[in-house]
């Protein structure tokens, strides 16, 4: 009998030392901070992800924008790591393994649904696909590819182009008459040479993805390289995935965050794999997550909308980070170069 | 002309003295020291290195052509504004000068009330109006003067729009305070002594008001050096100015160590035209 209380009480205490240690690690992160790219694509990440990380967890997350790998190397060398996810374009992401700038990711505690193998990475997790792809106003005339938007005499009209080399060099090639799976290595030359051909009819080189749908509006361009969720919403807006540029965007860890936080946002990351909430931040921006199983959880009647939809997945390239990466001070310097030449 | 000056305006007489409430000045310092100076000195340990190659990084920035020439390419746009700056704003002090005290409070108004819109919004507005799309093209279309849109934006006239829209208040505001300091009775005497209106203006006002014309002037070109909205908007991203490369090398590459040093050599650049500035202000309130 004595033995029985005893192991009873034993019991309860281990019970009210392991409730008294949850709730310990529980009040210790009582917040999560994220940096993310902002704009409807920030509201994505509020609806889809966060909201049901909260009901879960009862961990609050704050939002902060926009993102930069600069903001990261900021705060790992300072060593005062104040937010416990950072978004990273896919070329970021590679500059940061090599910087010695994430945490490795726990798998195990992510414990993800079915994703593509392409957003399983060691240091991030690709959690949106976005394209960038051809957009025009609904009275010009209609564009299939990268050839005719270079073809000015039969498509005659202002055009607005990114002010970044990575989204605009390959489709240069394209035009070029090079095939999509044989762009890398990039031939530079070649794709300058071609962009050359084109600058006059650019009015408008563009560095923030809300300018390319607010032009065509204004009428100021006819047409524009946008990024898909930009546009595929926007009325009196046409547009087409065909040869569009497929990318990831990736989450990454701050190097030196506190192992906490890091927990924290591993079940963050978990709740960013599953389909159901990716299809209610696809309704908040036509962008997709990497959950294998989403398109039939997608509005079927939006489905042309959508980057990873399959019809618009299978006419589209990938963009390949690592070249970007390699390359990346020969490519700016060219850039800017080419644009002083404008 | 001096001498009745020197009449008119005697030159205040300080004697020299320890300057009081030093004691009260510490926090203020020692507030700039860490916030401001240590971390320039931050960028400027940045710049140097690695060891045993201490200016690699300028070595770099005065081999990469490019980068040389986006800070010339800026400073060429910060000329032409200060120009178009001196051009609008001079008359525009000077018809202000003319005005009743009554009218001087409203045109004041006026020019401070454009520091009350947003940058931002000021900026894209020229869009609306000077746009392929915008008012006056349309009307030009319409007036049947031109078919095709005239390109007032989107290059280094559209750049120049913006900043000299943004910077004119920053030389009317000193040239119109200082034109109101000048003695009137300068003036008068030449015109009792007979003298004519271009003459008093060509030889008297004028000459008066050139300190604190050129004042302003440097004022307004080392502002220019810094902008970064109105290039990204109005110059349609072809128009590189040294602070949107410098958002490119810090946030995109990073390649702060690069970015430090084009940074020291404009931090050094605008020091320059700041003791320039200095050495006018100074003379101009000698006169």
């Amino acid at each position: 009998m004595k033995t029985i209380v005893r192991s009873g009480l034993k019991a309860l205490a281990l019970g009210a030392l392991l409730m008294s240690s949850t709730g310990l690690a529980q009040a210790e992160v009582k917040e999560l901070r994220m940096i993310e790219a902002g704009g409807p694509s920030g509201e994505s990440i509020e609806v889809g992800y966060i909201k049901p990380f909260t009901e879960k967890t009862g961990i609050k997350v704050v939002r902060e924008s926009p993102a930069g790998l600069g903001k990261l190397r900021a705060m790992v060398e300072a060593k005062n790591v104040t937010s416990a996810l950072n978004e990273l374009s896919s070329a970021e992401y590679e500059q940061a393994k090599a910087l010695d700038l994430l945490e490795e990711l726990d798998w195990e505690a992510i414990n993800p649904d079915p994703i593509y193998d392409e957003a399983k990475q060691d240091k991030g997790l690709g959690w949106q696909y976005y394209s960038t792809i051809l957009a025009w106003r609904d009275d010009a005339k209609p564009l299939n590819g990268w050839k005719d938007l270079w073809d000015v005499e039969n498509f005659p009209g202002k055009r607005a182009l990114p002010d970044y080399p990575a989204y605009i060099l390959p489709m240069a090639l394209i035009a070029d008459g090079v095939e999509p799976k044989d762009l890398y290595p990039l031939d530079l030359d070649r794709a300058f040479k071609k962009l050359e051909e084109l600058k006059d009819h650019v009015a408008v080189w563009w560095q923030a993805g809300a300018q390319p749908p607010q032009l065509l509006k204004d009428n100021e361009v006819q047409y524009a390289v946008a990024w898909s969720g930009r546009v595929t919403d926007e009325p009196g807006i046409n547009y087409t995935f065909n040869e569009g540029q497929l990318d990831l965007t990736f989450f990454g860890v701050p190097k030196g965050i506190d192992p906490e936080q890091k927990a924290a946002a591993m079940k963050l990351l978990h709740e960013v794999t599953v389909a159901k909430n990716q299809a209610a931040a696809a309704n908040v921006v036509s962008y997709t997550g990497p959950s294998t199983e989403l398109d039939p959880l997608l509005p079927q009647d939006r489905l042309d909308k959508f980057p990873t939809a399959s019809k618009n997945k299978a006419v589209q390239f990938m963009m390949d980070p690592k070249w970007w990466y390699d390359h990346a001070d020969e490519v700016e310097q060219r850039w800017q170069e080419f644009k002083l030449g404008l | 002309m001096s001498d009745i000056v020197s009449e008119t305006v005697p030159p205040q007489k300080r004697p020299f003295s320890m300057p009081q409430g030093l004691g009260q000045l510490i926090p203020a310092a020692v507030f700039l020291l860490l916030l401001f100076n240590l971390p320039i000195l931050m960028m400027l340990g940045w710049s140097i290195g690695p060891e045993g190659d201490a200016f690699k990084h300028y070595a770099a920035l005065a081999k990469g052509s490019v980068y040389m020439k986006v800070l010339g390419n800026t400073m060429y746009i910060a000329v032409l504004t200060t120009l178009a700056c001196c051009v609008l704003g001079y008359p525009l002090a000077y018809w202000m000068w003319r005005l009743s005290p009554r009218g001087q409070m409203i045109a004041l108004g006026l020019v401070v009330l454009t520091f009350w819109i947003s940058i931002l919004v000021r900026t894209y507005a020229w869009i609306v109006v000077l746009g392929n799309d915008g008012i006056v093209n349309r009307t030009l279309k319409y007036l049947g003067l031109t078919e095709n849109s005239v390109a007032f934006l989107y290059n280094q006239v559209g750049v120049i729009i913006g900043t000299t829209n943004v910077l004119l208040p920053f030389l009317v505001l000193p040239l119109f305070a200082a034109m109101l300091k000048l003695d009137k009775r300068v003036l008068q005497a030449a015109e009792s002594m007979g003298a004519s209106p271009s003459t008093i203006f060509f030889r008297i006002f004028f000459p008066l008001t050139i300190p604190a014309l050129a004042a302003g002037a440097i004022l307004v070109f080392i502002l220019t050096l810094g902008f970064f909205i109105t290039p990204a908007i109005l110059g349609g991203g072809r128009v590189p100015m040294i602070a949107n490369m410098l958002d490119t090398l810090v946030n995109r590459m990073p390649r702060w160590e690069l970015a430090a040093a084009i940074s020291t050599a404009l931090l050094v650049f605008t020091l320059v035209f700041y003791a320039a500035y200095q050495w006018v202000e100074k003379k101009s309130r000698i006169q």
